[in-house]
């Protein structure tokens, strides 16, 4: 980890709460992440943590709380808005665009940045047809960094799992993210594919300054990766700091080994 | 006065039957997840069956007695809709498993075009009376209410009966007995049905054939009322607006969106129709489900979706 | 071994991104809209262009349309017919009550129209998808049925809803003979053909395949759900607006709302599943079966009786072909869902790698 400086607070989220019906998914939970660093999220199943994510890029709505998104106060996230502040995100259950090719799937992470209107995209003129050329290159980028360029006309359906969560990847970097949220990135993963993975994101993070959020099962990875861990367990806050402190945390040793609350 | 609660009556009396049908189409989308289209051919299919084997059986068999010629007549086109469920489930819907909605509503679309095609080659395509001696003179009710009354066929409220009588079965088969339960079972979830031993297969064919005997009941009482033709048929288009409105999956939904829609309709036809041409209770009804659809996606009791991610 | 892409080494991604990257596809492509134009008039009769060839490029186009929305964009629709009633009614008013109108515009006009009716119609999917969005379509299906029959402004006050058009001329040709009108049409269509394939490889169509397979995901990564929706229904509209158009003014000459019932909504829609959902070239396989099939059964079903030595009647007949018809379409839904278009490429692909099994 060389070479990359940890800046100042880039995301706040304060007092963050979160229901839906009477399950209280996240419960007055605060934490905040700092430019350039790999926070980690953990937590046993059930703990919100994806829903943690999806409150930062809108997906859901919470009930109170604020988030503060580069100096902005937000009462909560839209989709649109968090992907336009240069939010992006992996998903648990692999959410590619299935009926597509993979060079597809990423092209669509750019879709923010191609402007040509609907009767020149028609015509396939100017713009359009320049646009087109610009953003393939910068996605052929990705494809070269992400070690894909064998499967990129190849729809995503047909590939195995690891592969398909490294498009995944491929299609969030090609939005040029300031933050990434990445929802277990490894999860089902063997061995050597979780090496690459963290090779990736390590990479992503050190040459691009790209400050990371990641949900993480794999207690050896994220101790390893990690600037700073945040606990959850029950939608509520358990822990928050430097692996060592987190893995020391009484709380958190009783939360994974499953002691009584 | 009495001429608006005629109107109201007549409403709750087409709109019966738009329950009974859109009934058949909760049925069977609660266990299959299919939505069919082929609700209102069974419809049609049902009543010519019927209206044809009471026309020959006094022939054949040389019965006097009505009576006994629609019971017979109803016995065997019960027995065919059973035929038809099984075909249905044989033929189509086992190599149909896991495709998406848009398709499994083509094919029962194509199942319509054939129930329709087989229905006129055996049955005939003229227009055909059922006569189950339902009374068909009027009475004049709430003489003491209103001057004058309101005048109500009694075939109606003998129709109403038949159409609660057949809801109240249904619940309790739902509720009671064990294929009912395991009905319910398959609606939840196909694979936990399966997987504590719930015949998929079986419990497709019984649906069908529930949804084939609500058809027939619908096509009893309609086809007495208007005659049976292939109009009939048409009648699943008019009770879609129904289970939008009632939701997909609720029973009570169909029941309630089906008297909702019929009398709207009628009132819409009666007292806004006169201004803007006539004609309107068709789309008035799609308008109807519309508006309500944008504030309540799920219908009225239809179960609420939420995206997980 | 004639169908190879062997050597074929891209040296830009311009060249990448073609809409036949093989050069066998592209000569072939080529030569057929060369046949279209030139070689077919020189074969086929006038039965052949009225009852066959017209039907099928214009229901092409129609169903080009539904499958820009259905097939690309995911969204069901069960109105197409009534797009096709407002861009042929809307177009006879363009002409026949703008002065100096020409043929061409009050065509395109109808599809501008279609347009602004299918945004109109396509805001439900904001709300609802699925079934519950293919029942809102049908409301725009029975309104307009009963606004063309009833509202009597749209038909210059004609009876029933019967209009009719006639001397169409474009650019100074007369539209008259039957090798015109297909001629006139197969341009139109191709024309607009390249126009959707240009948008389905653009970023437009990227992003109404994104809402088709996974909308969240899509929604996050910045895509507008309003937008790529909405353009999708206006889009579609707009060629099933036109192909309106085209079938009223060009095909029927004279024609009346039952032309467009819920029946031909059904059909198109049909055509794009068993041509394929999400296959431009699908939409002409699944024109092409629709179209020719009825006609089949309606010439062999007496042949079949005679040899059985049965006399069939025209209403037995009928009554067969829907038969068959839904048969078959029930048929194909099963043994390839995905339709003729996969089919046409499974087979390219075992042609690419023949004579070898792998």
């Amino acid at each position: 980890m060389s070479g990359r400086k940890i800046g100042d607070v880039i995301l706040d989220l304060n007092n963050i709460s979160l229901s839906f019906g009477g399950v209280k998914a996240l419960q007055n939970i605060s934490f905040n992440v700092m430019e350039h660093e790999v926070r980690a999220i953990i937590g046993p199943n059930g703990a919100g943590k994806s829903s943690m994510l999806n409150v930062i890029n809108g997906v859901y709505h919470p009930q109170e709380g604020e988030i503060i998104f580069r100096g902005e106060h937000r009462r909560d996230m839209d989709t649109h808005q968090a992907a336009e502040q240069g939010i992006a995100r992996t998903f648990q259950n692999i959410a590619l665009f299935k009926g597509m090719s993979v060079l597809d799937n990423i092209m669509t992470g750019r879709n923010l940045r191609m402007k040509s209107n609907l009767f020149m995209q028609a015509l396939w003129i100017g713009p359009a047809r320049r646009e087109e050329l610009e953003h393939r290159q910068k996605v052929e980028e990705i494809i070269d960094f992400l070690e894909i360029q064998h499967i990129r006309k190849t729809p995503v359906g047909r590939l195995p799992y690891g592969l398909q969560k490294r498009v995944d990847l491929a299609r969030a970097l090609a939005m040029e993210p300031e933050v990434l949220l990445l929802d277990e990135p490894m999860a089902g993963m063997n061995v050597e594919e979780k090496q690459d993975m963290c090779r990736f994101i390590l990479d992503v993070n050190d040459q691009f300054g790209t400050t990371i959020v990641l949900i993480e099962h794999d207690m050896g990875v994220v101790m390893d990766i990690s600037d700073r861990v945040v606990v959850l367990d029950y939608g509520k806050k358990i822990g928050d700091g430097v692996p060592d402190e987190v893995r020391a945390n009484p709380e958190v040793i009783s939360a994974y080994l499953g002691a009584s609350h | 006065m009495s001429f608006f609660i005629e109107t109201l009556l007549g409403g709750l009396m087409t709109g019966m039957l738009y329950s009974l049908v859109a009934l058949g189409f909760v049925l069977i989308y609660k266990a299959s997840g299919v939505f069919n289209f082929a609700q209102g051919a069974m419809v049609l299919f049902a009543a010519l069956a019927m209206a044809r084997f009471a026309e020959w059986i006094p022939g054949w068999l040389g019965i006097e007695s009505l009576f006994l010629a629609n019971l017979i007549a109803i016995v065997i086109t019960v027995g065919i809709m059973f035929v038809v469920a099984w075909l249905v489930e044989r033929l189509a819907l086992r190599h149909l498993v896991n495709q998406n909605e848009a398709t499994l509503l083509m094919a029962t679309l194509g199942i319509t075009y054939v129930l329709d095609g087989v229905g006129q080659t055996l049955f005939g395509s003229d227009i055909y009376k059922i006569d189950v001696g339902m009374p068909k003179d009027p009475v004049i009710m709430f003489e003491a209410l209103f001057q004058g009354g309101v005048l109500i066929n009694k075939e109606d409220f003998i129709a109403a009966a038949i159409a609660a009588i057949l809801v109240a079965a249904l619940t309790l088969f739902f509720q009671k007995t064990p294929t009912g339960r395991a009905l319910r079972a398959v609606a939840d979830d196909h694979q936990a049905a399966l997987s504590v031993g719930i015949p998929l297969d079986r419990i497709w064919v019984i649906v069908w054939c529930v949804a084939g005997i609500t058809a027939l009941v619908a096509g009893i009482i309609w086809g007495s009322k208007l005659g049976v033709q292939f109009s009939l048929s048409t009648v699943a288009l008019r009770a879609l607006p129904v289970v939008i409105l009632g939701g997909l999956t609720s029973v009570p939904g169909a029941i309630i969106g089906g008297l909702i829609i019929g009398v709207g309709e009628k009132i819409s036809e009666v007292y806004l129709g006169p201004y803007v041409g006539g004609g309107i209770e068709i789309w008035f009804a799609y308008m109807l489900a519309l508006v309500f659809l944008l504030f309540r996606p799920q219908g009225l009791f239809g179960e609420k979706i939420i995206d997980r991610v | 071994m004639l169908y190879r892409e062997n050597g074929q080494f891209k040296t830009s991604y311009q060249a990448d991104q073609q809409i036949f990257p093989i050069a066998q596809d592209r000569l072939g492509v080529l030569l057929l809209i060369a046949f279209a134009f030139v070689g077919v008039p020189f074969l086929v009769d006038e039965y052949m262009f009225r009852a066959i060839l017209i039907p099928f490029l214009i229901l092409s186009l129609a169903s080009l349309g539904v499958n820009l929305l259905v097939g690309y964009c995911g969204q069901i629709t069960l109105g197409a017919g009534a797009f096709m009633a407002v861009g042929a009614y809307a177009g006879y008013n363009f002409l026949i009550r703008v002065p100096d109108m020409p043929v061409l515009g009050a065509i395109l006009l109808g599809g501008v129209s279609a347009a602004a009716v299918g945004i109109v119609f396509g805001v439900p999917s904001l709300r609802v998808r699925g079934l519950y969005l293919a029942v809102a379509t049908l409301a725009a299906q029975f309104f307009w049925d009963w606004a063309f029959l009833r509202i009597k402004w749209f038909t210059n006050d004609s009876s029933s809803g019967s209009v009719s058009v006639a001397n169409l001329d474009v650019f100074g040709v007369e539209i008259s003979s039957p090798l015109s009108k297909y001629l006139f049409c197969l341009t139109v269509l191709v024309v607009l053909s390249l126009a959707a394939k240009n948008l389905v490889r653009a970023t437009i169509g990227r992003q109404w395949m994104a809402i088709r397979d996974m909308d969240v995901a899509a929604a996050v990564i910045g895509i507008r759900p309003m937008y790529a929706k909405l353009t999708a229904f206006a889009v579609s509209s707009f060629y099933v607006g036109v192909a309106g158009a085209l079938w009223g003014f060009v095909h029927l000459g004279s024609w009346e709302p039952a032309a467009f019932s819920v029946d031909r909504s059904f059909q198109l829609l049909f055509m794009v599943i068993i041509g394929g959902l999400g296959s431009i070239m699908g939409s002409f396989f699944g024109a092409a079966f629709i179209v020719i099939l009825p006609i089949f059964l309606n010439q062999i079903l007496p042949v079949f009786g005679a040899i059985f030595g049965v006399e069939i009647s025209t209403a037995t007949v009928s009554h067969f072909e829907i038969m068959i018809f839904g048969s078959l379409i029930v048929f194909f839904l099963i043994v390839e869902p995905h339709g003729l278009a996969r089919l046409w490429s499974t087979g390219k692909e075992k042609l690419r790698l023949w004579p070898f099994p792998h």
